[in-house]
């Protein structure tokens, strides 16, 4: 039972982490009809970000909780900054191109950011410090888990409501959800679309930083690719829970966690990518449009 | 008119100038990870390449002609291997060091092969030999030694009763497992389980998890550094109550800086690392190391490939000539050469033979200590 409920704490945790990076691929597809592909390689940047701020800030000496919520916040206000720049040069301008020309442009921005990572940086692996939060566990009667992991579940948990209650309860949440709906309705009902989707990118590149920096925290290990490891597996979470949902994603995100750590634990480890993948295209046979996605009537 | 002329008469001397000095020149290659995941090691390989070339020439070069070398990149991908290989052969090298993975080695060596390019490597896969190629020279040790001297570790010198073998996909990784595994049956013990990971992949907990419940005495992983960094920190989060060794290829200061505080205690199992080395030879080029490049090689595999380079050009002074032939047949027959890593021997189908292999403790402070030696 410990090693069931052990299983249930590891899919949990990198599902969380699958969950907030795929919020910011189904926040961007559900207004904009596009999938962002740099955002996996926005994240793997955060992460080299978060690293920088801390090497500048506080070199190597002691941390403290203070020193981690200012990194958190330094590092989510660069990576937002770097969001809305990427949708200001490479997606903008396509905003009335066939979608195929946006995805393509998606793809060059996921490359710049990778090879500009690999730049900046270095090829070399980068280290994050340790002990950045503190290295505490608890065990209930078998079952471990770690501070990091704690405050990863929580954090995540908090931000995912929040963000659930953004979108549902308040004017700007609103407007998200009309432009998602109708663009052009939206428009002539005096909503800026533009600013509309600004603010996505800010929030979806935000949650995306966190997820990075969690990455960095609990991993620590940082390749300039990283981004599609992460990119690819979140995307999958997005689609799986319904594209263009957002409760979609964190279903999704929690889902593929959780399935790859069960059957890498009760059925076999080498096959766990290939039956999580088998699953999941059993799901979408079932459900076209994803576990929480709507069928929405093709406008042609 | 004239002016015209004397310009022609000179563009001409420099043309006949510049083919001269090319034909004063002979050229080795490099094939090593100088970017990716082990360009830590790649870059090692490729500065004590430069090291020992610039001593060479200085001296007045191979057979009176200076060394150029020709450095290709093949990120440890094997399709960038078999690249880097027509890459070099076309740029007319009669020599190659590298690679460093295994996969990246074997990749490329049927093409040296079939070109008469000696290749010498510190891949440790044991199928490196297979094909008996007379052009492939491997400079450090195999698999199968390291896996026999594990074998005796866990179950002799430990008295270990369950033991968990754990490896990636690669093929230097996965025969390294296989051979300890095969070399632990030998001795009349079995594993418990035999496991494989996806490198690069950075969660390990769904598998440790799994092997939490069969309550293992030793963890033993034959990847690389990269990944046992991070089970080791991983299996310690755990608390899952086992010894953890790692294979040669964990060898490395990432896997300290990875493993952090979880990094006391580990095993590792490798041939003397460069501090450890007892020959003459060793210190001397140890010391130029660090004050041409202010940092120690960062393992020992930049250390035996440039053994593997002082052999060749140690071939290529005995027979007087650069057929790789015949630089080869002296090779496979030449005796004790004094080399950084110990004396070098080859058998017949290119393996180095005389393996000693050393078990390492990481310390505390971060440092290793030799706890068992044979």
């Amino acid at each position: 039972m410990d090693i069931f409920l052990q299983q249930l704490i590891n899919g949990l945790t990198i599902g969380s982490l699958y969950a907030l990076v795929a919020l910011g691929y189904t926040m961007v597809y559900g207004v904009m009809k596009l999938i962002n592909f740099a955002h996996g390689d926005l994240v793997a940047f955060s992460a080299y970000v978060g690293l920088t701020v801390f090497t500048q800030f506080f070199g190597s000496g002691a941390t403290s909780f203070v020193s981690v919520i200012i990194i958190f916040i330094v590092t989510s206000i660069i990576v937002a900054f770097v969001g809305v720049l990427l949708e200001r040069l490479a997606y903008r301008p396509l905003r009335t191109a066939p979608r195929l020309s946006a995805v393509v442009s998606a793809l060059g921005a996921s490359l710049v950011i990778q090879n500009g990572i690999m730049l900046i940086w270095g090829p070399n692996m980068q280290i994050f410090p340790a002990d950045l939060l503190p290295s505490t566990t608890w065990n209930f009667g078998g079952v471990i888990i770690s501070y990091t992991q704690f405050v990863i579940l929580i954090l995540s948990a908090v931000l995912m409501a929040a963000l659930y209650i953004f979108i549902n309860k308040t004017k700007m949440g609103t407007a998200i959800r009309a432009s998602a709906i109708d663009q052009d309705a939206a428009k002539l009902m005096g909503i800026n679309v533009n600013r509309v989707i600004v603010i996505i990118f800010v929030i979806g590149s935000m949650l995306g930083a966190i997820g990075g920096l969690f990455i960095g925290i609990y991993y620590r290990a940082l390749t300039f690719d990283m981004g599609w490891l992460y990119g690819l597996n979140a995307f999958i979470a997005a689609i799986i829970g319904g594209i263009g949902s957002i409760p979609g994603a964190m279903l999704g995100g929690l889902m593929l966690g959780l399935f790859n750590a069960l059957i890498a634990g009760y059925i076999s480890t080498e096959w766990a990518e290939t039956f999580t993948f088998v699953l999941l295209i059993l799901i979408l046979i079932v459900r076209p449009t994803g576990l929480l996605g709507e069928k929405t009537a093709e406008k042609v | 008119m004239k002016l015209g002329k004397i310009a022609g008469a000179l563009a001409l001397s420099t043309m006949v100038a510049t083919t001269l000095v090319a034909a004063e020149t002979v050229k080795i290659g490099v094939q090593a990870p100088i970017t990716g995941k082990y360009a830590n090691e790649g870059q090692g390989i490729a500065n004590f390449v430069k090291l020992i070339v610039e001593e060479k020439n200085k001296a007045g070069g191979l057979l009176g002609k200076q060394i150029e070398v020709v450095t290709c990149d093949d990120e440890a991908k094997a399709q960038k291997a078999a690249i880097c290989a027509k890459k070099l052969v076309n740029a007319g090298v009669f020599a190659v060091i590298g690679s460093y993975t295994s996969g990246a080695t074997e990749a490329a060596q049927t093409t040296y092969y079939r070109n008469k390019v000696l290749q010498t490597s510190d891949g440790t896969s044991d199928s490196l030999i297979k094909r008996k190629y007379w052009t492939f020279f491997r400079n450090s040790f195999p698999n199968s030694a390291q896996g026999n001297f594990t074998a005796d570790y866990f179950i002799n010198v430990k008295k270990y009763k369950k033991i968990v073998v754990l490896s990636d996909y690669s093929s230097y990784s996965a025969g390294l497992a296989d051979s300890t595994v095969a070399a632990i049956e030998k001795l009349g013990s079995k594993v418990t389980f035999r496991g494989k990971i996806k490198s690069g992949t950075q969660n390990f907990t769904a598998i440790l998890t799994k092997i939490k419940a069969l309550k293992p005495d030793v963890i033993y992983f034959s990847g690389y550094y990269t990944d046992g960094g991070l089970i080791r920190v991983q299996q310690k989060q755990l608390a899952i109550d086992a010894d953890f060794v790692g294979g040669d290829s964990n060898h490395n200061p990432d896997f300290i800086k990875l493993a952090g505080k979880t990094a006391a205690g580990v095993d590792i199992i490798n041939v003397p690392s460069p501090d450890d080395l007892p020959y003459d030879a060793a210190k001397k080029y140890l010391q130029a190391y660090e004050a041409k490049f202010n940092k120690k090689p960062p393992s020992i595999w930049a250390v035996v490939n440039a053994d593997g380079l002082r052999v060749i050009m140690h071939g290529v002074e005995q027979t007087k000539s650069f057929d790789t032939k015949k630089i080869s047949d002296y090779l496979h027959g030449m005796k004790d050469f004094p080399g950084i890593t110990g004396p070098v021997n080859f058998r017949a189908d290119g393996e180095r033979i005389g393996a000693s292999l050393l078990v390492y403790t990481i310390q505390k402070d971060g440092s290793y200590k030799v706890s068992f030696s044979k």
